[in-house]
């Protein structure tokens, strides 16, 4: 049985005609799916919106970054790995990088808090970062004025030291600091440069934390002598992180002298791993945001029927007069069914369009970090997608029931 | 045109069978006008049904236009109703939301020909609402329309496929004695053109348009006489 295209037309029109004629009664059935679609593109729209900034926060992290910190095994006794056996020395830093051709910087960092001061004020409980002049390649922080730290400042255990303009802030320099200088644990330094304060982000802390760094060889002075420290690396390339990062766990279990089978007294981490994790998550949501779609859906889909079940019946005679002017069952099948498709469908765009306002309601929300939240294409064909199909899947019962009417009682129907 | 033999139509009622029609032999040829006649429970609205293609008979043969169609299934007999068959009904049936000459374009969307154009539909619709002298009335409303004027709509739907017959089922039932006329005359001057129509009605001033009476009792035929026959004999009767 073939219909024609003026079939499909005429049918189409005649859904949308119904669907005016009983507007209100047609937007309380397709509420189910309006609610379902809306609620789905927006939680998708701010997923997305949301993935785009982190994954971007990533990227100026340095994808191509990897991390190394002591790392006790759990499943351990305590005794067997004491504090001494798991700390990170400076001389296993030297030691990865003399043996790790895949690393194009890597430097110790340690951190501890000191006082300090310039001449305006002083500052207790300050983060004073301990770092070799490889930091710089390896984090990627800009230097606003004066210069980076190189060799000479490590070997020479110069005491120099780099601020942030948050430091500057706080501690009441004049804006171009270089060239002053401050106390640091009571001894001097000279400030050789301004770095940038970190912008805000969703991780890695406050953002407008004063910052000091100097010298590694400097810092480990300061310092007691079990002071613990984090290796930052930067592997050449992406491509070769992975490869970076198991050159690392190499180097490491050898001059740790660890015997295959037991376990890592470290923690190698590169930041693709965070992204996975993230993305990870990022899918957990969107699975539990389809399964309250298809809740909805089915909610939506049993309004669906019931009200196509009532149209049919309403109908009853003008489907008598339609099959005795020739319509064929398929035809009359065919035309219920393109009915609760286009109700729902109808649904799912004003679904859809909530979402979409949703979306841009998220985007003005200050501080969410959510600039970016949109409805993705795949979201909206998904959408229409659902629709159609809880359209045929519950249009089908009633238009089945249409095509079966006999027309001759059909007519008589009051 | 018309060839039914012995046909029987019985109904099951739970334990019960009904028997509609009892042997009915009947016989319509090109361009008559009968009018077909009968008590309620005389069978012949299944009679109508039957010959309309819109049931079918438990035994004897029906020849429609030279096909035999009772045995068809009914998907075949939706494309007969649509290609041979025009039905004008009591309550005139016409869509409220839909124009008049969207009414009579009704049958063209289950029709077969493939690739009508809209002008060509369109063409034909107002062709048929010319034929009922409604063409001025084209883009009403059924709620615009008086009750001759709708069923003049629905008789223009009817004849819009050129139908082999004209079936009209009370077509007067729910119209007073000057809208009768004026529908009548309708009926007759399509019949002029040469179309074949059957009117089930039990209404003499109506049957006295028709050539032909056929009476119906107890399913099966009573009579079958030429008007002034039948009608002189309900005069004596």
């Amino acid at each position: 049985m073939i219909l024609s295209p003026y079939f499909y037309s005429q049918a189409i029109k005649l859904a949308l005609s119904q669907i005016w004629a009983n507007r209100k009664r047609s937007l309380l059935t397709a509420l189910g799916i309006i609610v379902g679609v809306a609620s789905t593109t927006s939680v998708i729209a701010a997923l997305s919106g949301l993935k785009t900034s982190v994954l971007t926060e990533f990227e100026s992290f340095g994808a191509n970054r990897i991390y190394v910190f002591p790392d006790r095994p759990d499943d351990k006794p305590r005794n067997l790995y004491p504090r001494e056996k798991i700390r990170i020395k400076p001389w296993e830093v030297r030691e990865l990088q003399a043996s790790c051709p895949s690393l194009r910087a890597i430097t110790p960092v340690t951190e501890f808090g000191v006082s300090i001061a310039s001449d305006e004020r002083e500052l207790d409980g300050i983060t004073v970062v301990g770092i070799w002049p490889d930091w710089h390649e390896a984090e990627n922080r800009r230097v606003i004025s004066g210069r980076k730290f190189n060799g000479i400042d490590e070997v020479g255990e110069r005491q120099v030291c780099l601020l942030n303009e948050s430091a500057i802030d706080e501690l009441r320099l004049p804006s171009d600091a270089v060239g002053s200088h401050i106390l640091v644990d009571g001894r001097r330094f000279l400030v050789v440069g301004v770095i940038e304060t970190l912008q805000a982000r969703m991780f890695g802390g406050d953002s407008n934390t004063a910052e000091l760094f100097i010298p590694f060889s400097v810092a480990i002075k300061l310092q007691s002598t079990e002071f613990f420290l984090r290796v930052v690396a930067l592997a050449k390339s992406a491509e070769v992180s992975e490869e970076a990062k198991s050159e690392i766990q190499r180097t490491m279990r050898r001059i740790r002298g660890i015997q295959p089978g037991d376990p890592d007294t470290f923690r190698a981490e590169a930041i693709d791993r965070y992204i996975d994790q993230f993305k990870t998550l990022a899918s957990g949501i969107t699975a539990i945001a389809a399964g309250i779609v298809g809740i909805s859906l089915l909610v939506g889909g049993i309004g669906i029927m019931n009200i196509m079940l009532v149209s049919v019946s309403e109908r009853t005679r003008e489907i008598g007069l339609r099959k005795a002017v020739g319509a064929t069952p398929a035809a009359i099948m065919m035309q219920f069914l393109l009915e609760a498709m286009v109700l729902c469908l109808a649904g799912g765009l004003v679904g859809v369009i909530i979402g979409k306002l949703f979306a841009i309601g998220l985007t003005l929300i200050p501080g969410a970090r959510l600039e970016n939240a949109d409805v993705p294409m795949w979201a909206v064909f998904l959408s229409f997608a659902f629709s159609a199909a809880v359209g045929l899947g519950f249009g089908f019962f009633p238009a089945l029931k249409a095509s079966r009417l006999d027309p001759i009682e059909a007519l008589r129907h009051e | 045109m018309i060839r039914v033999r012995q046909m029987k139509k019985i109904y099951r009622v739970g334990e019960e069978e009904i028997r509609a029609l009892r042997g009915v032999d009947l016989h319509v040829g090109k361009n008559e006008m009968i009018a077909v006649m009968g008590a309620s429970g005389s069978g012949k609205s299944t009679l109508m049904n039957i010959i309309g293609c819109l049931d079918k008979p438990t035994e004897g043969s029906y020849e429609l236009d030279g096909h035999d169609v009772s045995k068809m299934s009914e998907a075949s007999l939706a494309l007969v109703r649509n290609e041979k068959i025009g039905f004008v009904f009591q309550s005139f049936e016409l869509l409220a939301r839909q124009t008049a000459l969207e009414n009579v374009e009704l049958p063209l969307i289950y029709s077969r020909e493939a690739g009508l154009t809209s002008r060509e539909r369109t063409r034909r619709a107002l062709h048929a609402l010319n034929r009922v002298r409604l063409a001025d009335r084209v883009s009403h409303r059924p709620n615009q329309l008086s009750g001759g004027q709708k069923q003049r709509v629905a008789i223009a739907r009817a004849i819009l496929n050129k139908p082999a017959i004209l079936m009209a089922d009370e077509p007067t039932g729910n119209l007073d004695s000057v809208t009768t006329t004026e529908i009548m005359e309708i009926f007759r001057q399509l019949h002029a053109e040469g179309q074949t129509v059957l009117i089930v009605t039990h209404e003499n001033e109506v049957a006295a348009y028709c050539q032909r009476v056929i009476r119906l009792r107890d399913g099966l035929v009573l009579s079958d006489l030429p008007v002034a026959q039948d009608q002189a004999g309900q005069v004596i009767a």
